[in-house]
Order: C-alpha cells, then structure tokens, then sequence
C-alpha cells in the first residue's frame, strides 16, 4: 500500500509541477520511438543514431554528404593488404567525466564489442570480421582484421563502433552506462525519462569547437497527429519523423517548412520466384513491375518527395546504375505478357507486408488498384513486424508478393545485394540463379575499388533482368522545422548533426 | 466463523486465477516469436549462431517452467527482474503505474462528481425533460469509440484552438483531454446506474416507513437511497475495473500517455517477454485484488446478501 | 412510458433502420463496394462533388460508398460474435446451474480469470499468435464474451430450478435436456436477448478498436474501424475521413443501446441483467 501511496504521489508531482521552462538556446526535437538504451553495443534500433551521435563519435565519422572523415582518429593507413589498420588518434581529447581519451579506451571499446559484453547484443554481429584491436602507443593503435573487409571503414562510423569511456563503465557498471551514457561528443547527458524525453546539454570542450546551442531536449511522441500538433504549438522546433499527410499543414504554416533530402531507404516488392507460385515465370514478374505507376504512388502517397528506382539503391548508393532504365508503366504490355504466360485474368495473388508503416499501407492498396486493373485480383495481408520476419519471409512462407524495404545505411550496394540475391539468406528465401551468387562472392573477394563498382553494377542489371523485385521508390529524408532553427543541415542518414545549429526567439 | 471460511476460500481462489493468468499469459506470449529475432531485423549478416548466442543470454534456452519459476518467484518477492530491450523493470513498471493509476483515478472521481448528482436528479425527476435528455446523453456517451472521442478532442482543443498540450504527461493541462475521453464513457454509465438504483429505492417500501416515521426527504434520499446505490457502483466498479484498464490501452495510445497500456503494446510488439508479463500480472493482481474488495464490501454494506 | 410509442423504442428502432438497412441494401446501392480508386481524386472534401457527397479517402475511394459497405463488417462481426458467443454461453450456463458440480466449478474460474486479463491486450496477444482476420477476430470476441451469458443463464436457472413447475416436470420422470430446454429455457429468455443486443453494440465498438490498433482484417475490404484507422494521419487535412465513419459507429451502436434498453424495461424490469 505505501509503495501505491509513493508512486501515486509521485505521478501527482510529476503533473503538478510543470516541466521547467525551456531555456532559450535549447532545441526541442520530436521523434517516434525511444531507443531505450545508450550502449553502443546494445542498440539495434535506428532511431538511436540521431540522438547517440551527438553523445559519442566514433574513429570514423560521415558528414553530410556521407563522405568519411577523421573523427576520433586523425588519419589512417591500411597495411598488410587490408589485414591490419594503423589509426593515429587525435590528442588531447576528454571523456565527458573528464576521462582521457587515448587508445586504452579504443582498445577497451573493441574488446567489449567483440567479447562478452557484446555477445548479449546485437551490433556484434556487423564487426566480426575484426580480430583484435591492439595498443602500440598511447595515441596510436592497430586493427587487426581476421579477413579484408572493403566496408570496415564505413562500419566503423556507425553505432556499435563508438568509443565508450572504460574507467566510467568500470565504475559505475554496465547498467548505469545503460541509462546515463558518457561519450566524447558535442553534447553531455544530463537526464532522461523513459518514454518521455532525453536532456543533453552542451559540451564546451568537444574537439571541434563548442556547440551553438546550450542544449538539446529530445521527445518521445508515437502518435503522428500529436507531434505535429507539438511543433504547430511552437514546442517542439524540429520533427524527425514527419508523416507524408502533415507535409501540406506543415507547408501552408508560415513559421514552418520541411527540409529533405533523398534518403538510403529503399522500398520494393519482392517477388516469389519458385513454383507453384505464378510469379516463377520472369514474364509474369516482368508484367507486374510494368503494371505500377511509380511516380503517381510517389505524388500521392510521399507528397511528392521520393524518387522512383529501377534497382534496389538510391543514387548515391556505390554500385549504382545511373543508366539502368526501370521497366515502363505500361499496363497494356502488362496485359499483354500475362496473356501470354498464361495467367488468366482474375487471377488472385497476395501481397503480405509489415502493417506497422501507414504510409506503405496506403501504396499497397493503390497497387493492388493498379494490379486490377491489368486484371489481376489482388489482396492484401498485412502482418505484424515479428511474425513477418521471424517465420514468413525466412521460413519461404510467403505470398506471391512481400515487402522488401532495406535501409542502406552503408551506401554500398554490397550489403543489400548480398541479402536480397545471396542463396541461404534470410531475405532470399526462394534463390536467385548460379549467376547471380558468383558474382555477389566475387564482389567480396575483390578489392580494387573500380573492379567491386563494376560487379556491383553487373548485380544490379541481372536482378533487373530477372526481376526479382518490383523497385518503388527511395523515400527522402524529410523533417519538418520551426523558423526559429538556424543552420540545419538535413543528411541522408539518421544522424542528426547539431554543432552549428542554433536556434533564435 | 463462516465468514472467515469465506474470506479465506476467496482468497484462495483469487490465488488460483492469479496463477492461471499469470501461467498463461507466460506462455503466450512465448508463443508469439523470437525476440532475438527482433532485435537483429535491422543487421545485415545474422547467423543462426548470432541468434542462438542472444537467445542464451536473455535465457531463452531454458525449459518454460524453470523460466516462469524465475519470473514468478521474483514477482512475488517484488524483484521485476530486467526487460530484454530495457534495464531494470522495477522502476519502469512503477512509473507506467503511476501515470495509468493518475489517468484511471482522476477520471473515476470527475465522474463520480458528476454521474451522483445528476443521477439523483434523473430519478427525483422521473419523465422529465431533464431526465429525458440525460439519458440520452448518458447512452450516446456509451456509444462512442473512445479513441474517436479522444482524436476529435485533440482536433478541437490542440490543433484548432491551441488551449491545450496534445500530447505526454506534461502538467495538470495534459491530463485534461485523456480523463475527459475516459470520463465521458465512465460518466454515461454511472450515471444509468445511480439513476436506475436511486428509482429501484426511492419505490421500495422501507422508505415509505421512513417518510411514515417523520424523517426529512432529504435525508431519506441521502441516507438509504444514497447507500444502495453505492452498493451498486462498487459491484459494478469492481467487475469492469477489468475493462476500464483495456480501454486505457487504446486512450493512452492516442495521447501518448506514459501509463501501462503503452508499456504492453511495445512490449507485445517487441517481443519484450519479462515487460508484458509484468504489466499483465500487475493488471491482474488489481483487477483480482479490487474484486476481491468489492466483495468483501458487499458484505458489510448489505448484511442481507450473501454470496454463494 | 413502456409501449411501442416510448421515445427509446422509436428512437432506437429509426437509428438501427437507417444504418442496418443502408448496410442490408449496400450490394445494390453501391455494386463495386466502394473499392474503386482514384488516385486524382484522393482526399476531395465532402459537399463539393456530386461524385462524392462525403468526400473520399487517401486512395481516392468514396466515403459514403465506404461507409455503407462498411457497415458490414461491423454488423457481421458484432452478430456473428454476439450469436456464437450466446449460443456457448447459455448451454454452459444451462449445465452449471442445473447440475452444478464441475460444470460450475469450470465456469466461475474460467469467469474470473477472464475478467482479470484486459480484453484489448489479451487480443493483441493471441492474434500476434494466430494472425489477423476477420474470423479470428469473432473467434476472439466469442471466447471472451460467452462467460456473461453463461453466468446469467446459470443466475436463472439457479432460481428456476427450484420451481413448483419444474420439481413436478422432475417427478414425473422428465428427462433432465427435456426439462432444461423445454421448461426452464423459455423462461431465461428475456435477459439473454437483453443481453445479446447490448452486446452486438459493444462488439461493434471493440471490432472498431481492434482494427484501429491494426489488428486488422484486409484494409481493402472496407470496415468502419479500418476507415477511422485510414484517416488517423489525415484528421488536420482531411478530417471528414474520420469524423463520418466515427459517427456511423456513435449512430448505431446509439441506436442498439436505445433498442436494449427498451428491451429491458419491458423483459426484465427487476434488473437482472445489471
């Protein structure tokens, strides 16, 4: 009883007394999902990189033109042909508790990462192809590889690489790490509440200069009619996740306007491509990739902010195709190729897709719109996330047709190549052809930059030849911002950079 | 003592439902898929090592009765135990807790203010007009979905006329639209039971002896009438406690209130096995626990009735 | 006021005439069942095009079209589930009162353990398990729903069964299912019917629910709680997407409440059903 007592006077104190005043100079940000933790190591959602990435850093870091750039280490060499990587760390750098930065805590990152304590989680699993991480001076280490891997250096710009502080985690253990993250970025922790938000405040000291901004407030809003309500309001500045209907509010709202920029993400059908299913017949697969109308799915349902692909990349993905032209809308020959494989009209096929996306539902739903009307019924299966992936799609079970969308956050046509036409993985439940896998091993084994795009590329036009997908769209990265926000840079990837934003009243 | 023999074999019995709900929904939700799974959607090169390896560490490999042994020996001895995706559950749950029981317990007070009033009057009043256009407006506020009712109100009061917060926990202001939303539906019906009580009293005969002894009518209302209606509210409180915490699932939803309700749907989402069992147990623990004080209510309020 | 003329009785009656009977007349009124979509059209306000009285959806679909068709959905899940859900119930609560025993035993903790699982989280539990679907969803809310009718079948024949009527039946050498469905039945009637009405409406609201989480059916086939689910983005654009199907929901479940109340001022004016 006096525990209710507790948490209900509590719950009262919580709602009496009003959060404090947001200080000028601080930015409030709105977002979806809440990452629920702060280990690196941990993290599997990509919500967690817009915020982390202003907590920590990584050797390596992409700007906003997803180039590499030194980050916590100042320079590089790659040696003993891609065996073992010598990184020269920057100097002089501090944890936020005041720790040094210098090549313990890179090698006590990477031990983490690769032994036990990363064994629990799932970020393990993108850097196994380094061996061991070794000291050779106080601002100088090696990374051995236990084989070449031509995306390392991308990789180590991402979550699971960045550099935690050993004394803290000793100290205070894993748990508290957990929830009250310390790393070298421009913004220090200063508290959050599950669910609700997470408070950074400005680090003076980050190495490359001190931030604009006194402070960043994140918040947590699942409901999409809600956030955009809190940014008409005026409090919240910023909209991370913005959803395609609130772009015509957000546009007509004079102290407001969207920023974009073409994401990563790509979004497709894939199509089963074994018997008994019809769509085992390319022609048939053919047929329905002529049977969509990419751009008006693309003005209707993305307010017009998406580009449509003929190949499971966006343009600034390495390995892209600049002349690889889409099959053509053209519901006529699609009539035309389904007669002649055969496939009578009124035919049934199904669509199976993750009902999470309402923005995906409703282009699932014009397509089967645009499937009758080459005389094909087709119905609709949504499902949820966890059955979908967990026994649908590995398990081969699917209908004709299943959602493939792919956030290609390395830019490297190599890793969704590899997922979506590789025998045995979890994407390819049906196979590609001999083909197709010996080239996608090829483009392992390669390391000459030219030669990986070329392969790369002869991937892309052979899929497209077989069609083993219908490519939509790449959506683009959109945010929806106050006029009080000043300097914002929208990027492709997730990552929110803030050191020169600023905002005035 | 009979009475203690009941008291005991009730208990016994909230005990027995207390573990079969508990024992299922354990098993359930093991039923649902992998959470090792989910937490790998997004990673590219996932072996079936790397699944294992997760499974092992969240404790997955162990046969189902040593898991719910775990989770039901630390439940009762108030260690939560830890989330797959989160930390520690303890101060998660309480949290959740707090925010659904502020949400349940202002609304159930706002109504109760307004449905006893109201009520009394409709049935003093009977074939009124007033007492016409009250039970229309306590059917219609039945027969609302009440997630309809609450986007409708954050269409009005936060997007039109900016009065108030549409979101969160965020001060007295922010509570106003969910308890209202929960409110209308908790008023609509309070409001037909006191009416339809305080009409089944004020025609029974005590009363008129009542009236025949001389007592004030206001007092005669108040006191007897007053108290058999109580009696009615609490049984009813009781047995749709249950219903009342699902319909806070959908409300918090819409308003992005940090209570249980949003606790179980990302759990259940996730695959956050340990999150919703606790939510779940905790649920059942309240509604059993309030039935169970209902009853004994019951009771002591109306020495004429036993349960069976 | 208790007659046919009572306020609640035509009130109730026009309501679920106008909804019922619009949905009933809808493969007539609206042959493609307002699955046709116009991607030029999507999002037109209502009242401004003859085409679309109401307005259309983000796919462009009629509204009223929708609306109408819609309504099948719901009427079919709420009488299915409502049917299957007395049907079970009253031979359960048959059984319980008269023989009592382990029938009974069964009932009241399967009763009880029901109440204390929240029915939103227990489907979204046991769907994540199944799958979606329209049958799995009646499958639900039958599971979840027969405990009411069977403790109120069992609450009258409890009562009935000591009966001058029903002792004589006995002595007479009766077969106890003669007895049960002859005798004692009829006379429970009044409160399930009572019952089942209230509940068609409540089965109607938590379809809507159970949709609008996306427990859902196939978003193509138009259902009022999938319509409200379709237009939650759009309610500061395009309001009308919500506010009319919400309204169909508010119109008929109003107008069953309306018919079971009246219902039971005239059956079971002692409250029973309480």
């Amino acid at each position: 009883m006096m525990k209710l007592t507790r948490m209900l006077l509590a719950a009262t104190a919580l709602t009496v007394v009003a959060l404090p005043a947001v200080a000028s100079g601080t930015l409030t940000i709105a977002q979806r999902q809440d990452p629920q933790n702060w280990d690196p190591v941990d993290t599997f959602i990509l919500a967690w990189g817009g915020i982390a990435s202003n907590i920590y850093d990584g050797l390596i870091r992409r700007d906003e033109s997803l180039k590499l750039q030194p980050g916590l280490a100042e320079s590089w060499e790659v040696l003993d042909d891609g065996m073992r990587i010598r990184f020269m760390l920057r100097d002089g750098v501090t944890f936020h508790n005041g720790e040094p930065f210098d090549a313990e805590a890179v090698k006590y990152t990477f031990d983490r990462l690769l032994g036990e304590q990363g064994a629990q989680g799932p970020q393990q699993s993108n850097y196994t192809t380094i061996d061991r991480v070794e000291i050779v001076d106080e601002n100088t280490i090696d990374m051995f590889m236990a084989q070449p891997d031509p995306v390392i250096l991308t990789k180590l710009s991402g979550y699971g690489a960045m550099i935690v502080p050993p004394d803290y985690i000793e100290e205070m253990g894993e748990e508290h790490f957990n929830l009250n993250p310390v790393g070298t970025g421009p913004f220090k922790f200063v508290s959050y509440s599950q669910g609700v938000q997470i408070e950074l405040e400005a680090n003076p000291d980050y190495f490359e200069g001190s931030p604009e901004l006194d402070g960043v407030v994140f918040r947590f809003i699942q409901e999409d009619s809600t956030r955009l309500a809190e940014l008409q309001s005026g409090s919240v500045d910023i909209l991370n996740n913005v959803a395609y209907s609130a772009i015509p509010t957000v546009e007509a709202d004079d102290n407001l306007k969207i920023v974009s920029v073409p994401g990563p993400t790509i979004y497709s059908l894939a199509l089963k491509s074994v018997e008994p299913a019809l769509t085992s017949d390319v022609n048939v697969r053919r047929a329905l990739n002529m049977a969509v109308d990419k751009q008006a799915l693309i003005d209707a349902f993305l307010g017009g902010r998406g580009t449509p692909i003929s190949q499971l990349q966006g343009e600034m993905s390495f390995g892209y195709v600049p002349d690889l032209e889409g099959y053509p809308y053209d519901p006529e020959q699609a009539r035309a190729l389904l007669q002649k494989a055969g496939v009578a009209p009124g035919t049934k096929m199904t669509i199976d897709y993750r009902s999470g996306n309402s923005t995906f539902n409703e282009v699932v739903q014009a397509m089967s719109g645009f499937f009758s009307n080459v005389g094909l019924d087709v119905g609709l299966n949504p499902m949820e996330d966890a059955v979908f992936l967990n026994e649908i799609v590995p398990q081969g079970r699917t209908n004709e047709m299943f959602q493939f969308n792919w956030g290609g956050w390395t830019f490297d046509f190599d890793n969704t190549a590899y997922l979506s036409y590789r025998d045995g993985e979890k994407w390819n439940p049906y196979g590609t052809s001999e083909e197709m896998n010996r080239l996608l091993v090829e483009g392992r084994e390669v390391s000459d930059v030219a030669e990986r795009e070329s392969i790369l590329q002869d991937i892309a036009r052979l899929a497209h030849e077989e069609a083993y997908h219908i490519p939509l769209y790449v959506e683009d990265q959109i945010y929806a911002i106050s006029d009080r926000v000043q300097n914002f840079t929208p990027a492709p990837d997730i990552r929110l950079r803030l050191v020169d934003v600023s905002v005035t009243d | 003592m009979p009475i203690l023999g009941f008291i005991f074999q009730r208990v016994l019995q909230a005990i027995f439902v207390l573990i079969a709900v508990t024992l299922f929904i354990s098993y359930a939700i093991r039923l649902t898929g992998d959470p090792a799974v989910m937490m790998l959607r997004e990673s590219a090169n996932v072996t079936p090592e790397d699944l294992a390896r997760i499974r092992e560490g969240l404790g997955l490999n162990q046969p189902f009765y040593v898991q719910y042994w775990e989770f039901i020996s630390g439940f009762v001895t108030g260690d939560l135990g830890v989330s797959f995706f989160r930390g520690p559950i303890g101060p998660i749950v309480s949290d959740a807790l707090g925010a659904t029981l502020l949400l349940a317990l202002t609304s159930l007070a706002v109504s109760l203010l307004i449905s006893i009033p109201l009520g009394i009057y409709a049935a003093r009043n009977r074939g009124s007009f007033g007492d016409q256009v009250i039970r229309i407006f306590s059917l219609a506020g039945l027969s609302f979905p009440n997630f309809w009712l609450g986007i409708m109100l954050i269409l009005i009061f936060s997007v039109t006329l900016r009065w108030l917060p549409a979101s969160g926990l965020q001060g007295p202001a922010s509570l106003i639209m969910p308890a209202v939303t929960i409110g209308v539906i908790l008023t609509s019906t309070n409001l037909r039971i006191v009416r339809t009580t305080m009409l089944d009293t004020l025609s029974a005969q005590f009363i008129m002896v009542a009236r025949a002894k001389g007592l004030s009518e206001r007092s005669v209302i108040y006191k007897h009438a007053l108290r058999n209606s109580s009696i009615a509210l609490v049984t009813y409180l009781g047995l749709q406690f249950g219903s009342l915490m699902g319909g806070l699932v959908v409300v918090e939803l819409v308003f992005n209130w940090p209570g249980m309700g949003t606790l179980a749907i990302e759990a259940i989402s996730q695959r956050d096995y340990p999150i919703l069992q606790t939510v779940i147990s905790i649920l059942a623990l309240m509604i059993v626990a309030v039935n169970l004080v209902v009853d004994f209510l019951y009771m002591a309020l109306d020495p004429r009735i036993r349960l069976e | 006021m208790n007659g046919f003329r009572s306020f609640e009785f035509i009130a109730g009656a026009i309501l679920i005439a106008l909804t019922g009977g619009a949905v009933l007349l809808s493969p007539w009124l609206f042959p493609d069942g307002g699955t046709q979509m116009n991607l030029a059209a999507r999002l037109t306000p209502p009242f401004t095009n003859v085409a679309y009285p109401l307005g259309t959806d983000p796919l462009g679909r009629d509204i009223l079209a929708r609306m109408v068709v819609g309504g099948q959905v719901s009427f079919l899940v709420g009488i299915v589930s409502a049917i299957g859900a007395v049907v079970i119930g009253t031979v359960v609560g048959l059984f319980a009162g008269y023989y009592r025993g382990p029938w009974d035993m069964f009932l009241m903790r399967f009763a009880d353990i029901q109440l204390a699982l929240p029915f939103i989280l227990l489907a979204m539990t046991v769907i994540a398990i199944i799958g979606p679907g329209l049958d799995r969803i009646i499958l639900l809310m039958i599971v979840a729903q027969w405990v009411q009718y069977a403790r109120l079948i069992r609450g009258s024949v409890l009562s009935l069964r000591e009966a001058e009527y029903v002792q004589a039946a006995q002595s007479y050498g009766l077969s106890d299912w003669r007895i049960l469905f002859v005798h004692i039945l009829p006379n429970a009637m009044g409160p399930l019917i009572i019952l089942g009405t209230l509940n068609v409406a409540n089965n109607i609201l938590l379809e809507s629910s159970l949709t609008f989480l996306g427990l859902g059916i196939d978003p193509l086939i138009p259902s009022w709680g999938g319509m409200l689910a379709d237009g939650r983005n759009y309610i500061q654009t395009a309001p009308w997407v919500t506010i009319f199907p919400g309204l169909a929901i508010m119109l008929t479940v109003l107008g069953l409440n309306l018919l079971g109340d009246w219902l039971r001022d005239r059956l079971d004016p002692l409250g029973h059903t309480r």
